[in-house]
């Protein structure tokens, strides 16, 4: 209940760039390329199970930052005013996702066991209006390209009052940057104007974006997960799916702030106890819903033992996959519950950094139980070293595009909406604390 | 603590004298309350035969109206808790009616359970404790869950209403020993204020009370409709046993429970003359929040229903089949333009958000959850998974008896309420307004108008 300072004027402050950390990712990249076609050259579909799980999880990861974003925006809030830029620059992992999905689509009965079960399976025939390749590939084109629309163009919105402000003082000014600042202010009105427009703008589209997020995030989670044992449905997996992700989003967000907090000063100065505080709380929350939701599902399950619904639960829980799930649990739920409890170690960055961290691995073992155990063959291994390899190309990407965001556009928004007083009175001066 | 203290006046009026509004009022709920307990005393003098429930249908009205009572029990302290968590500044007018309404609604709630039951007096069998032949209730019972999870919820709402309610109370007190130190009203509040005197120690203890509480009673809050929808869920009968049930449950019942909040509160505006508390700003802030509840609901009826259609299986299907095209389809149409179309229409706009259009809105939305939950209970009843006890359900006049009574109980139960203590926080309104001296003063920044 602290008051929330936001500074009249802030300063503009860049990612600063790195050689190392740009030779780092492309080393990524190139090694997550290489096992994938080495993975890919042994059993193509244990390739593409360890490719569509790690895209995802750097999907999820991505558009629950954005959420994040968008849902301070609509509840106008500013405690995270340093860091609603962080969660903007997901986005620009959004475009290398969508050219990544494409491969995915092109995948045949290879991967989904349902197209060959139609010609035998009464129960899949029934749910042939839904299970097709071609409505199949045609949601998942015009949902994700409508649902990344929207959260680039939010971005844009966001961006734009920006290049007003940092016009003169830019000391970074590249090729590129100037090619981006001629972008976004083509049809440039006025600063004051922009702000005016962007702020509108935002909060007429942010519920839709809300709305779309959800519904498409349903989508995925029944296309790529729930359709490949296609006897089983459950109505809580589409929420389950993405409030994970909305929680693998604000972890990520604790985390790059952590991070941004060691490259710069002003990061420093910026990402206070108050910010620090109010992300892990809500990093906390979230372990808790997560664990509600999770937990929603397996008892009604459990408690039902319907064949057709159980085998889900029982696959995850047998001796050959109950380690793994075990482990998504343990840090899901056990080590954040407990480690994010109480008020230190959300202020204390190394602390919250850690917790977050293990958050992010959870969540990249629960994406992958939700989908592995479904095509597994018995007597494979249930994990191996290609899952990560190939996931260092996803982690390449989403960090290469993140910092490029960062270093290119002013890493701390520098125009600070000022929402009505009615939301500011809120945050009175008792007992009020900064770093 | 400062604050325009003649805008009190309006608080204390019923609380210094009697009000004839007030009395006529709680005369003619009194009347609607009691068909309830009429009604009952007809069924329990006369057998559960009179009601309608019968073989499949055995859960019909009564059901219903527990779930969606116990529904409406959210509002309160659900949304207060939230908003204090989350220290909204304009929530001070409205926690307390809004608190109220979860205590009456949850003992009117409980109370149907007993109804349904054809010997309301073995209703003990669902306290945890061995009968007399030393058996103890079946512990993997929903129920017995029930009863735990409504017991605890009833108990902290309590605590929870009463405990902001103390420094209203002693403000009560010492009004009423200046005016006459031996009025019965003075002794009655000297005894309920607890010794109130306001000391720094006081409201230090009060402020981490009530700040407990608050974080408290959200988890309690959640399980008890999570629990509730578990009756339903942990049966494996067609549409009920959906692993969604336990958050769309408890989104319903919020989602209700703003809907009465924003009817009571229209009425207390309109009746009590609260416009400069219960003013445009809350009717608008509230509805953006009954938007967002919309919305969840919405999706969550989307994602339930979608998920049944992909997963295709023949008994669920037949019953998807009667609420979208068949026996349930014009009450079930009926929800979701009410529950959907209607508010999105109206409160998407600023302009829907005035306080009469809210309290519309609201209405409708009541009728739409209520619909809502008779489909759950009786249209999957009336197809259950062995189709060899196919059947309908036709209520009687006992069981639309006890429905109009409920309404009547809660009107009844908020009016004395309002008669006995003032229905906005005062004290919390003072402090409010003595914040926001403070931020007017030390306000710098060019403001951005919004609606």
């Amino acid at each position: 209940m602290a008051h929330i300072h936001v500074p009249a004027e802030v300063s503009v402050c860049y990612l600063p760039r790195s050689r190392k950390a740009n030779l780092l990712i492309l080393a990524f990249i190139v090694v997550g390329v290489v096992s994938f076609y080495i993975r890919w050259r042994q059993d193509p579909q244990a390739a593409w199970i360890s490719y569509i799980t790690n895209w995802l999880y750097f999907t999820s990861v991505s558009m629950g930052g954005l959420l994040l974003a968008i849902a301070t925006w609509i509840t106008k809030a500013k405690w995270n005013w340093s860091m609603r830029r962080v969660n903007q620059s997901f986005v620009a992992f959004l475009p290398l996702s969508f050219l990544l999905v494409l491969p995915m689509l092109s995948l045949g009965e290879s991967y989904f066991p349902w197209i060959e079960m139609m010609a035998g399976d009464p129960v899949v025939q029934k749910k042939s209006a839904y299970l097709n390749m071609p409505f199949l590939i045609v949601r998942n084109i015009l949902g994700l390209a409508a649902l990344f629309g929207v959260a680039l163009y939010f971005v844009y919105l966001a961006l734009r009052p920006d290049m007003g402000l940092t016009d003169q003082r830019t000391e970074a000014g590249g090729k590129s940057e100037e090619a981006w600042r001629a972008r976004l202010t083509r049809g440039w009105m006025g600063q004051e104007k922009e702000q005016v427009r962007s702020y509108k703008r935002m909060t007429t589209i942010a519920p839709v974006f809300v709305i779309m997020y959800a519904v498409v995030m349903t989508m995925l989670s029944y296309d790529w997960i729930m359709s490949l044992e296609p006897h089983w449905f459950s109505t809580m997996l589409g929420p389950w799916f993405f409030m994970g992700a909305f929680w693998a989003g604000i972890a990520a967000t604790a985390l790059w702030s952590m991070y941004l907090r060691t490259q710069h000063e002003d990061f420093h100065r910026h990402i206070g106890l108050q910010q620090r505080h109010d992300i892990g709380k809500l990093a906390f929350g979230f372990c808790v819903f997560w664990t509600y939701l999770f937990f929603s599902q397996y008892i009604v399950i459990w408690y039902g033992k319907l064949p057709w619904e159980q085998a889900w639960i029982v696959r995850r829980s047998d001796e050959v996959w109950g380690g793994l799930s075990g482990l998504v649990i343990l840090l899901c739920f056990v080590i954040p519950f407990a480690g994010l409890i109480g008020r230190k170690p959300k202020t204390k960055p190394v602390l919250l950094a850690f917790f977050t961290s293990v958050i992010l691995v959870g969540m990249w073992l629960e994406r992958y139980v939700m989908l592995a155990p479904s095509l597994h063959h018995e007597g494979d291994p249930v994990f191996t070293i290609w899952q990560p390899l190939i996931g260092l190309m996803f982690l390449g990407l989403y960090l290469g595009s993140v910092r490029w965001f960062l270093t290119t556009f002013p890493a701390i928004q520098v125009w600070q909406p000022m929402v009505d007083p009615e939301t500011r009175e809120a945050e009175i001066p008792a007992g009020f604390a900064t770093d | 603590m400062t604050g325009d203290r003649s805008r009190e006046e309006p608080l204390f009026r019923p609380l210094t004298a009697w009000r004839p509004k007030l009395i006529l009022g709680s005369l003619f709920t009194g009347a609607v309350a009691a068909l309830l307990f009429y009604s009952w005393g007809y069924q329990i003098r006369n057998d559960i035969g009179v009601a309608g429930i019968n073989r499949p249908v055995f859960w019909g009205f009564y059901i219903t109206n527990f779930v969606f009572w116990i529904g409406i029990s959210h509002a309160g302290t659900l949304i207060s808790a939230i908003l204090r968590v989350t220290s909204a500044e304009w929530r001070r007018p409205v926690t307390r009616c809004a608190e109220a309404i979860t205590v009456f609604a949850l003992l009117i709630g409980g109370l149907f359970p007993l109804i349904h039951l054809g010997r309301p007096w073995l209703f003990w069998f669902m306290i945890p404790l061995p009968n007399h032949r030393g058996l103890w209730p079946n512990f993997r019972s929903p129920l017995v869950w029930d009863i735990t999870a409504i017991g605890t919820y009833l108990i902290g709402s309590i605590l929870y209403l009463l405990l902001p309610l103390l420094p209203d109370l002693a403000i009560l007190r010492d009004r009423h020993t200046a005016d006459n130190p031996d009025s019965a009203r003075a002794r009655i509040y000297r005894f309920i204020a607890l010794g109130w005197r306001g000391t720094a120690q006081q409201w230090h203890s009060l402020e981490s009370g009530i700040r407990a509480l608050a974080v408290i009673i959200i988890p309690v809050a959640v399980s008890v409709h999570t629990i509730v929808s578990w009756d339903f869920s942990m049966t494996l009968q067609p549409m009920w046993h959906s692993t969604i049930f336990g958050p769309y449950f408890v989104v319903g019942a919020i989602y209700s429970g703003i809907a009465v909040l924003m009817v009571t509160m229209y009425l207390l505006r309109r009746g009590m003359g609260l416009e400069s508390y219960l003013n445009d700003k809350v009717f608008n802030n509230l509805g953006l929040l009954f938007l967002a509840f919309t919305l969840i609901w919405g999706y969550f009826t989307f994602a339930e229903h979608l998920t049944v259609w992909y997963g295709n299986e023949p008994s669920e299907m037949a019953v998807f089949t009667e609420r979208i095209s068949g026996k349930y389809a014009r009450i079930f149409w009926a929800m979701v333009l009410l529950n959907v179309a209607v508010p999105v229409l109206v409160l998407s706009f600023p302009r829907g958000r005035k306080p009469w259009l809210t309290a519309i809105v609201g209405v409708g939305v009541l009728i739409g959850m209520w619909i809502e939950r008779f489909i759950i209970v009786v249209g999957t009843l009336s197809l259950p998974r062995l189709d060899f006890t196919v059947g309908s359900y036709q209520p009687t006049w006992v069981e639309l008896g006890i429905l109009v009574g409920s309404f009547g109980c809660f009107a009844l139960l908020y009016l004395v309420f309002v008669q006995i203590a003032p229905i906005v926080s005062i004290w919390e309104v003072r402090e409010g307004d003595h914040h926001l001296n403070q931020v007017h003063s030390a306000t710098e920044h060019p403001v951005l108008e919004t609606t």
